[in-house]
């Protein structure tokens, strides 16, 4: 019996041209760098702090002052400098996405 | 002393086990963090189903930018595997990528086993199986999965 009264009820809702109103609208944006990735994936730290590398020397010699740059690639992806030097020695290609590597810019 | 490559190989770790892959684990020897070592449980719908295979890995200072040596401790039969152990696997020798981490360098060895590649043969018997003779490749790689859970 409850189960006839409830679709009778959904049959009279339907019918009525309005079925609902908008009452509140709320619009939700996203925003990124644009870069490619911030994390560098060869030392994995983000590439605004200093790589690996360049945190375990600065707390061995204390050479505050050396700052570990950021390069990005005609590619558009980032590493850090001090890390990707180390690997162009070896293999001059994008070790994200295996083009090959030149440099569009550098800094933090 | 803490170099870069032992500092890689802390947030290797980290990484492990906050987003474990499914099917693989792996951690440092108690004193070593150079040496690991590590399981791959044999994939679902493969022959090596069930198995628990047991790995070794030797990290250099070089990590990341040159791979480890993998090797399998247990007993394997498949294309790509040497009879010492040793992995036939581009990744880990002229494909290798600085981005690689022990997450993915596990998950890769993982795929292998899923999808051997008869026409760069480790082990020439199994590649030969593989390609003519189904029903004894597996009878063998079961026997393999069987002598997993001994050693």
């Amino acid at each position: 019996m409850a189960d006839e009264n409830d679709n009778e009820r959904m049959d009279d809702n339907q019918k009525s041209d309005k079925m609902f109103t908008l009452k509140k609208w709320n619009a939700v944006a996203m925003w990124s760098w644009d870069v490619e990735c911030d994390t560098c994936a060869i030392c994995r730290v983000q590439v605004m702090d200093a790589c690996l590398r360049c945190q375990a020397e600065s707390k061995k010699d204390s050479y505050g002052k050396q700052d570990c740059v950021v390069v990005w690639g005609e590619c558009n992806h980032s590493f850090h400098y001090c890390c990707m030097s180390l690997w162009v020695k070896q293999n001059n290609r994008c070790p994200l996405c295996q083009q090959e590597w030149s440099i569009q810019r550098m800094g933090k | 002393m803490s170099t870069p490559a032992r500092r890689r190989l802390m947030r290797d770790f980290k990484r492990l086990q906050e987003d474990p892959p499914t099917g693989v684990s792996g951690a440092p020897t108690d004193n070593n963090i150079m040496i690991w070592n590590a399981v791959i449980f044999g994939p679902h719908d493969t022959p090596f189903e069930d198995g628990t295979f047991k790995l070794t890995i030797e990290f250099t200072e070089e990590y990341p930018n040159k791979p480890p040596t993998v090797r399998f401790v247990s007993h394997m039969f498949h294309p790509n595997v040497y009879a010492d152990g040793g992995i036939c696997l581009d990744i880990l020798q002229n494909r290798w990528s600085p981005t690689y981490d022990v997450s993915a360098i596990l998950t890769s060895i993982q795929s292998l086993l899923s999808d051997p590649n008869p026409n760069s043969p480790a082990n020439s018997m199994a590649a030969q199986l593989y390609k003519e003779n189904r029903r004894e490749y597996e009878k063998r790689v079961k026997a393999c999965v069987e002598q997993s859970f001994i050693d």
